[in-house]
């Protein structure tokens, strides 16, 4: 029996739309072939429905089918990220993620990766903030024996000294790669800036001080803290029976152990009490391009003002968006400019960014802020405001196209502890959403009072009109820069 | 996300496509995805190829121009880029931006991108929307509009994607040097993103001339795959594309061959931030019509595709030479190279890691593959296509390169049969033939704070000062 494609949603919303679209362009026809024909009448979308079981060790599974292509991704999540790394130890769970592909009690690092390779997938594990992943995706027919392998490395790696060492000396490397990016430095920059010492203002993947300082110990530590069966979420979706999919995880996470002890219980983490914005430069002198961002606090997922804020920051972002219409498309001064609402299980930032030659860094800072501004100060004109609505419900519908991206979308609601009902109602939600709630938002949660600039570049081509929109600029050379603190500057010796 | 178009490899990844079961399991399953489509001629030159999926209520439309930048007019490189960008702008009926209005604001999307041989235009919407998109790709294949100010203001906004791609990330420049220096004498040797000189130097009037020239129907393949109803796209096609007029002048095409190389030529170039020093080796290698194209492929997926893969298992494991290390066959129309780019891990000079490189070109030539690396290769590219193939546009790319690149719309279902009939020895053999020393052209990539030292002889006069990109 399937258990499945329940969801039914109308798109009814966009046929009303393009025939207002049609209807304004239609006023200036010369000819029928002058004014683009009209839409045919909408079909309707049906989205996958998940269904879900708990194993008797606590583990949730959580499964959705969609049978269009031979595939089938599976993800298993950790609930606990980066955000619980001890602040001397940034990177320990990017750390801890990768090591479970280096060795288990069975395989080696090099048969880890020749087993699952030879499965046609690849095992991908990283930690993210609130979550630690381990994912594949494999045509259907290989999905049991891909299991095997991520059941075998989520709960059985051996994290030996040499394989440490190894990846220590690889994760430096690739931090040194990294931070050749100017628009790295600056999200990195951005972070410290909104969140300070609080763990969302660590660098997720560690710094060269806080990787050189993880031991073997605070990895196993990690791992048997968090990786357990209780705190973790199993999800697969694609071409797989539901019956079938929930035998496979009894099979290979049945027997996983839950510990005696209770699940770690912690505090949920502080904002710093509302720090003043700054104006922050990262001086790259052999920067090719500035990247320049405005930076602030966002909101948390489960906020009641999710779909408003998804929709605000649609205004703002995407192609047609107001930042790249004003910064790209009217003024040729970026390849694209955009913003992002980043909703994690605490407060998480609000992003909004653009590269652009050294030159006009200041000029682009100004239009970032001028454009989040007007956003709080004028309401948004439904002919505007409809398109954009368009823009996230076509986005949201397209990710769910994919075995990959369903699992995604699935596996976020799950973490985050929201109905799976919210699949069926997001269409609803985000047409809802109107023009005054938009403006409403981006006065509470977007304004531009408490947002911060940070400009990474070569800064003589454009510190002297940067100070003069804000005088009050730190300038930080680029080998002065420490990510450690909210400082972000490395102490002088005392003399 | 047109800012993030580009991607030459994206191409690459299409390249093979599946038919028949290859690895045991995918036999149990049964016959593999197969894509049917129907394959239309119009009188007019045209082609239009379609292929039905309902599984979703959109629709993908393509349009594939056989013009690329190896087609760039002389002193004019990166011209079929910037021409890629103004194909968004004013049009006989449709005011700039006008294509974002038809896709975007209903809920879908489009983009664009250029490489060497073609320029592929696309569009995924609400499938209530394929007849305003047939319209709208007829109006700008009759005619463009772009005024001046709309047309300069689009250059610069190319000269900013040349810098995000080329001049911000550390090695981009490195991926530049690989385009240019790769041919001395097809017009390949010039990088798709061009030259700020010859960007600037553009004017609305060659905008026209090479629309004359390049974007007419008989250059052209509408490829329409998703929701729709074969008849009524029959119709539509018929009255929107079929009435364009071909004109009576020949298509230009690029005799021009590329000689072979006879000798190994090195370069050293120092360029500024580059956190680790890195080195890259290219060889040339036949058109991607060849028939050591396949081979070619699973070389390349056995030395770098994975952990297990050659070059990351050595190099970066075993030896940690490298921080990174990739093979990439760049398979082309007329002429293919195929390229190797190491980023050395710290404290490594670039000759231990040219040494390291070379000793596993030369074990894949001295011993063949084993079995199990050959099927691991083959399962890898299926499933990659596969993947690729979710998606009505990603199966839209698949079929237009069989049909635009490959010369044969069915290879889309074919390929995959001449792919898994490599064998090891295929394999050993291709790697001899092309991977010599005669055919090898090394880059070693420094830090300018190493000039000092007295390396080779540095390109740094002949690096251009801005170029263009490739996608929209």
């Amino acid at each position: 029996m399937r258990i499945n494609r329940v969801g039914n949603v109308a798109l009814i919303s966009l046929a009303l739309l393009i025939v207002l679209f049609v209807t304004s362009l239609g006023a200036k026809a010369q000819s029928p072939q002058a004014t683009p024909p009209p839409p045919a009448p909408p079909r309707s979308a049906q989205f996958p429905k998940p269904v879900e079981k708990t194993l008797a060790n606590g583990l949730r599974v959580i499964v959705v089918e969609r049978h269009g292509s031979p595939l089938v991704a599976a993800q298993l999540l950790v609930k606990n990220g980066a955000e619980v790394d001890p602040p001397e130890l940034a990177g320990l769970s990017n750390m801890t993620a990768d090591l479970l592909t280096k060795g288990t009690e069975k395989r080696s690092a090099t048969q880890i990766a020749e087993a699952i390779e030879a499965l046609g997938g690849s095992l991908d594990a990283s930690a993210r903030w609130d979550s630690s992943r381990v994912g594949v995706n494999v045509m259907s027919a290989r999905i049991g024996p891909a299991l095997e392998i991520l059941s075998d490395v989520l709960r059985r790696p051996t994290f030996k000294e040499d394989e440490i060492e190894r990846l220590r000396q690889q994760t430096l490397d690739d931090l040194t790669v990294e931070l050749g990016q100017p628009g790295s430095i600056a999200r990195y920059v951005a972070a410290r800036v909104i969140f300070g010492g609080a763990p969302y203002g660590q660098p997720l993947a560690g710094t060269p001080q806080s990787i050189a300082r993880i031991s073997r110990n605070d990895v196993v530590t990690y791992h048997r803290r968090f990786y357990r069966p209780d705190n973790a979420i199993l999800v697969l979706g694609g071409d797989l029976k539901s019956a079938n999919a929930f035998k496979l995880a009894q099979q290979y996470f049945g027997d996983w152990a839950k510990p005696s002890t209770p699940l770690p219980v912690l505090p949920p983490s502080k904002l710093p009490a509302s720090a003043s914005p700054r104006v922050v430069v990262i001086d790259k002198p052999d920067a090719g391009q500035a990247a320049v961002l405005l930076a602030r606090t966002g909101i948390q997922r489960k906020d009641p003002d999710y779909y408003r804020g998804l929709v605000a920051n649609s205004m703002l972002s995407g192609y047609s968006g107001r930042l790249n219409q004003e910064i790209r498309i009217k003024r040729g001064l970026s390849y694209g400019a955009g913003s992002t609402l980043d909703t994690r299980r605490e407060v998480g930032p609000f992003l909004a960014s653009a590269q652009t030659k050294n030159q006009s860094a200041a000029e682009v800072a100004a239009l970032l802020l001028s454009e989040i501004d007007r956003l709080s100060s004028a309401a948004v004109p439904d002919l505007e405001l409809t398109p954009r609505k368009a823009v996230v419900i076509g986005n949201f519908a397209r990710n769910l196209e994919t075995a990959s991206g369903l699992v995604a979308q699935v596996a976020s609601l799950a973490l985050y502890g929201i109905s799976f009902d919210e699949i069926n109602r997001y269409i609803t939600n985000v047409q809802g959403v109107t023009a005054s709630d938009v403006q409403k938002f981006a006065g509470t949660h977007l304004a531009v009072g408490n947002a911060s600039i940070i400009v990474v570049g070569n800064a003589k081509e454009f510190l002297p009109a940067l100070r003069k929109q804000f005088p009050q600029v730190e300038v930080i050379p680029v080998a002065e820069m420490d990510l450690n603190t909210a400082l972000l500057r490395i102490k002088q010796p005392s003399k | 996300m047109k800012q993030q178009k580009f991607v030459r490899l994206f191409m690459l990844a299409a390249i093979f496509a599946i038919s028949l079961g290859c690895a045991e399991v995918l036999r149990a399953q049964g016959a593999l995805p197969k894509i049917s489509f129907r394959d239309r001629h119009l009188a007019n030159g045209m082609r239009v190829l379609s292929a039905v999926d309902h599984s979703s209520p959109t629709v993908a439309i393509q349009v594939w121009y056989h013009v690329g930048s190896k087609d760039d007019p002389v002193g004019r490189s990166g011209f079929a880029h910037l021409f890629e960008h103004i194909m968004f702008k004013a049009t006989k009926n449709m005011k700039s931006e006008m294509m974002d209005r038809l896709t975007e604001d209903v809920g879908g999307f489009n983009n664009a991108f250029t490489n060497p041989d073609v320029t592929v235009y696309y569009e995924v919407v609400p499938s209530n929307y394929l007849e305003t998109l047939l319209w709208a790709e007829a109006d700008r294949l009759s005619g463009l509009t772009v005024d001046e100010p709309n047309f300069k203001s689009e250059r610069s906004v190319v000269e900013e994607e040349y810098r995000q791609s080329y001049l911000a990330p550390p090695y981009g420049m490195l991926e530049y040097l690989i385009e240019q220096q790769s041919f001395i004498a097809h017009p390949y040797k010039r990088p798709t993103i061009g030259s700020i000189e010859d960007l600037d130097a553009a004017s609305l009037e060659n905008v026209r001339a090479f629309h004359n020239t390049f974007y007419r129907p008989d250059n052209a393949t509408l490829v329409v795959a998703g929701d729709f109803d074969p008849r009524q796209l029959d119709a539509w096609v018929d009255k929107y594309l079929a009435p364009i007029a071909k004109p009576s002048t020949a298509l230009p095409r690029v005799s021009i061959k590329e000689p072979e190389r006879t000798a190994e030529r090195r370069i050293t170039h120092f360029a500024p931030n580059v956190p680790l020093p890195a080195i890259a080796l290219t060889y040339l290698t036949p058109s991607e019509k060849d028939p050591d194209t396949a081979a070619l492929r699973v070389a390349a997926t056995i030395l770098s595709q994975g952990e297990s893969s050659r070059l990351y298992r050595s190099l970066i494991y075993e030896q940690q030479v490298a921080q990174s290390a990739d093979a990439t066959p760049d398979l082309r129309e007329d002429a293919s190279v195929f390229y190797f780019n190491l980023v050395l891990a710290s404290g490594k000079k670039p000759e231990e890691g040219e040494r390291a490189l070379l000793a596993e070109i030369a074990k894949m030539q001295n011993a063949p593959v084993t079995a199990a690396e050959l099927d691991k290769a083959k399962n890898q590219l299926v499933t990659n296509e596969v993947r690729q193939r979710e998606t009505s546009n990603g199966k839209a790319l698949s079929l237009g390169e069989a049909a635009v690149l490959f010369g044969d719309a069915n290879r889309v279902n074919t390929d995959l049969r001449q792919l898994q009939s490599v064998t090891a020895a295929d394999v050993q053999r291709v790697m001899k033939k092309y991977f010599t020393a005669a055919n090898r052209l090394v880059i070693y990539y420094l830090p300018k704070t190493e000039q000092a030292t007295g390396h080779l002889k540095s390109l740094e006069d002949q690096r251009p000062r801005v170029a263009g990109g490739q996608g929209r």
